[in-house]
Formats: C-alpha cells, structure tokens, sequence
C-alpha cells in the first residue's frame, strides 16, 4: 500500500484506520507535510485502502510480487488462498467437520494464531515456532497457506525469504491424539517465551454423543495450565454427507 | 480459520454475541455451496441479524445488500452476526426445517449455545471449538477495553488506534455513538463486527474515557 505524496495533504484521516500502525508524518522534498506508509510495517491488508475514504484518493494498491505478496494473502480477508479454496488465512478446520471428518473422536484439532489479535507477525516467529513443534513430531495440515510455503513439511522451517515477511496473522494448524497433547503443549508454552509477537490458540474436539465434551480433553489441557474460553465456535451438524465412524 | 472465535469480555456482555456462518465443505459441497448458502443467508436476514457479509465480497454496512447477496460462491463464507439468542435459535430452526445439507456454525458462550442446540430439536453440539487465551509477548496487547473492540474482527481488521479516535469523535459530537459502532463494523468485512456490542460498550466506557484534546 502506497500514499501519492503528489495528492496527501497530510489530513491524517488514514492514520488511526491501519492496525499494524504503519501510517506516518513526513515531509515531501518541497517541505509539505503529508503521510506515508512504512513498507516494512505495511501487510497490505487493504483496510486504509477500503475505509479510509481518502477524499483526493492518495492511497493507491500496486500488484506485488513474491514474496511480498504473501502479506496480502495473510492479511486481506477478501483474498482466497488457492491452496484451500477458504477464503481468509486458514482452512475450514473444524467448520465443516460434521462432513469431512477431520477431527476424530480421540483427537483435537488445533492451531496457533501468530500474530492476533492486532499485534501482527514478522514470519522469523511463525518459524520459531514451526521448527519447534516439527521436533515434537507435529504434523502440518495440507491446505493452509503456512505448511504450503514450508520447506520441508518435517522440520518446518520456512524459506529465508519469507521470515521477513509481516501479516496480520498466520496461522499454523496441526492435529493430534489427546494424548500426544501434554508434550505438545508443553512446546507451546516454552516457544512462546522467545517471540516478539503474541498468538491466539485455538482448540477443537468432537464432542461424545449427546454433545459431551470429553473429559479426558479438558484434564490434560487445565493440567497444562490453560484454560478454556466461556465462548466457543460450535458446528451444529447439519451438513451432509455425513461423516460416521464407528460408534457413530 | 477461527475468526469468530476469541472474542473477550465479561459474560454479561459476551450473553449477546453470537455468530452463524457456512463454510464449503471443499471435495463434497464446494460445486453447488452457492444456492443453499443463498438460502441459508435469506433465512438469517428474516431472523434480524446486527451485521452480515460474504468473505469474499464484505459486509452490507458497505457494499449494497443485494450485491453481496448475488455474489455469494461457491467457495465462500456466508456469515452474520446476532444479539439475542432468541434469533439465534429462531434462524436455527428455520434452517433445519429448510433442511440445505450444508454446515452450519454457532459461536457464542458454550452453555447458551448448547440451549440452543437442544431448544432446536439437536441431538448436541457436533464440534466445538474453544480459545486457549493469548499467549506469547502479551506486553505487546493494547487494554482490555480496546480489545473487546477489536476481537470483534477476527482477522484483526479494526484498528486499536480507531476505538479511541472514533470515541473522541463521540465526544466532540462529531459522530453517534451507532455512527461509531459502524465506522468500526465496516473494516470488518466479513460482518462478524456486533454493531449492537459496540454501541453498549461505547455506553459503558464513554464516562471513563479521557479525550486531551477537546477542541
């Protein structure tokens, strides 16, 4: 994202609108004050260019090339990742698991929001923290943007080019048996000391017949030391074909 | 994924926030998802939703109702945004009756949903998704009462810079307080952003909000 210094007039209505605080004062060559936009900063979300309403339409999109383009794709919801089909930044995950099964009973789905909410993320972290889970034996969801860019899928490390790049988020999803749980959290809590940036941790399970969540899930998880939301994403089962497995 | 999830706040207040959306089920649904999720959001919109949009096209604070509605895909999002739970159940029932074979999702706190689900005729909740809270350099997050803004955009589109701005435009009745709430709601562009949530805690914090520069 780009602000012409030819139209600014440094109004600054853009300014609070950017969520990764990106938008500054500056002086044109001729000493006019106007905003620009730090590209180091910018993960061309698109916010400033859509809300901001520019009245002299100085914020302007340039087509971007690898890999800066990857910051769009991780930070514009409007923008599909051809990967999943999904638009936004993941898969459909638990959202239509009713139909593809992919979280089982025994078994919890999560992921690691790098980045949310609103701190943002330079990929050095997303790698910090996919290089570690890979040494636990984690493995990556096919589809999401993350494991795509992945060099290689069991160490988890990232193309150099790419850890310099910032997002809103990106997400890192794996899913695993309960009771690989305890290591894998384990993981999480000691990487999370060495990021600059914060992360959103999701959980999923399917619940027992009659909607129970299982008991064994929420031990190990509390015993790990975190704590479930009083709020929770819940997919109703209404979707068709019906996955079944055995007891089902 | 999982934008509609954590969302913060006080119980009270999280009581009236739920979310309803459709995912295409990729290899399964995702070549003929646009009609039913058409039909899904015609039921939502009969059952007044706060706010409502396509992933892939934004919410209808912005983008005209009909376009948004036209536009629907087959590899889309449909989602919407309620205040009570009455409706939620209300759009619920409709959609079971209507019987479109596509996933339906619920986010809101654990015990009203399943309510709901049992209200609804539901055997119980499929799947059920929770947050594990916010981890890593946490000195990094603005204060609480930002981020119950802010989460509100699960893609983290509402800027911490924007509540105080907007709430100082409040207060130099520059702008309504519902005014507010929408600036806010139209960087969300998929429609999760709780207009009526906004507004209440815009009420609630107005008082306690210390603008400098009155002028």
């Amino acid at each position: 994202m780009f602000i012409d210094e030819k139209k600014c007039i440094g109004c600054a209505k853009c300014i609070p609108y950017c969520p990764l605080q990106a938008h500054y004062f500056t002086r044109t060559e001729d000493g006019r004050l106007v905003v620009a936009i730090d590209q180091e900063k910018c993960a061309e979300c698109g916010v400033c260019f859509r809300m901001a309403d520019c009245y002299y339409n100085a914020i302007y999109q340039v087509e971007q090339e690898y890999p800066r383009d990857i910051r769009a794709l991780l930070s514009d919801p409007l923008i599909e990742f051809a990967g999943s089909n999904v638009p936004g930044r993941g898969t459909a995950e638990i959202k239509t698991n009713e139909i593809t099964g992919r979280v089982k009973w025994g078994r919890a789905g999560l992921a690691l929001e790098m980045g949310r909410p609103g701190i943002g993320v330079k990929w050095s972290d997303v790698d910090k923290m996919t290089t570690s889970l890979a040494k636990k034996g984690v493995e990556f969801v096919d589809e999401n943007p993350v494991t795509f860019f992945m060099k290689d899928k069991k160490t988890g490390e990232l193309p150099d080019e790419l850890k310099e790049v910032r997002s809103i988020s990106a997400i890192i999803e794996f899913d695993c048996d309960f009771d690989e749980l305890p290591v894998i959290l384990e993981t999480i809590k000691e990487t999370a000391k060495e990021l600059d940036t914060v992360f959103s941790f999701p959980a999923g399970v399917k619940l027992l017949p009659g909607g129970k969540v299982p008991e064994e899930f929420v031990r190990i998880v509390e015993d790990a030391g975190f704590t479930l939301s009083i709020n929770s994403k819940n997919n109703m089962g209404l979707g068709r074909p019906r996955f079944r497995e055995e007891g089902e | 994924m999982t934008h509609s999830l954590h969302r913060q706040g006080s119980r009270e207040s999280l009581q009236r926030d739920f979310i309803m959306l459709s995912c295409s089920a990729k290899g399964y649904n995702n070549t003929y998802y646009s009609e039913p999720a058409k039909k899904m959001m015609k039921i939502i919109l009969d059952n007044n939703p706060v706010n409502w949009g396509d992933m892939k096209t934004g919410n209808f604070l912005y983008i005209d109702p009909q376009e948004v509605l036209d536009k629907i895909s087959n590899n889309t999002i449909v989602e919407a945004c309620f205040d009570n739970k009455e409706n939620v159940l209300n759009a619920l029932r409709d959609l079971i009756k209507a019987d479109l074979g596509i996933s339906v999702v619920i986010s809101g706190l654990d015990d009203v949903v399943d309510e709901i689900a049992r209200e609804a005729g539901l055997p119980g909740v499929h799947t059920r998704e929770w947050s594990l809270g916010v981890h890593g350099n946490t000195k990094k997050l603005p204060d609480r009462k930002i981020l119950e803004f802010t989460t509100m955009c699960g893609h983290g589109m509402v800027s911490r810079d924007l509540v105080p701005k907007l709430i100082a435009d409040i207060k130099k009745g520059r702008r309504t307080v519902r005014e507010a709430s929408v600036e806010m709601g139209k960087c969300c562009s998929c429609g999760n952003f709780n207009i009526t949530r906004s507004c209440e805690l815009i009420e609630e914090y107005l008082p306690l909000w210390v603008i400098d520069d009155p002028a």
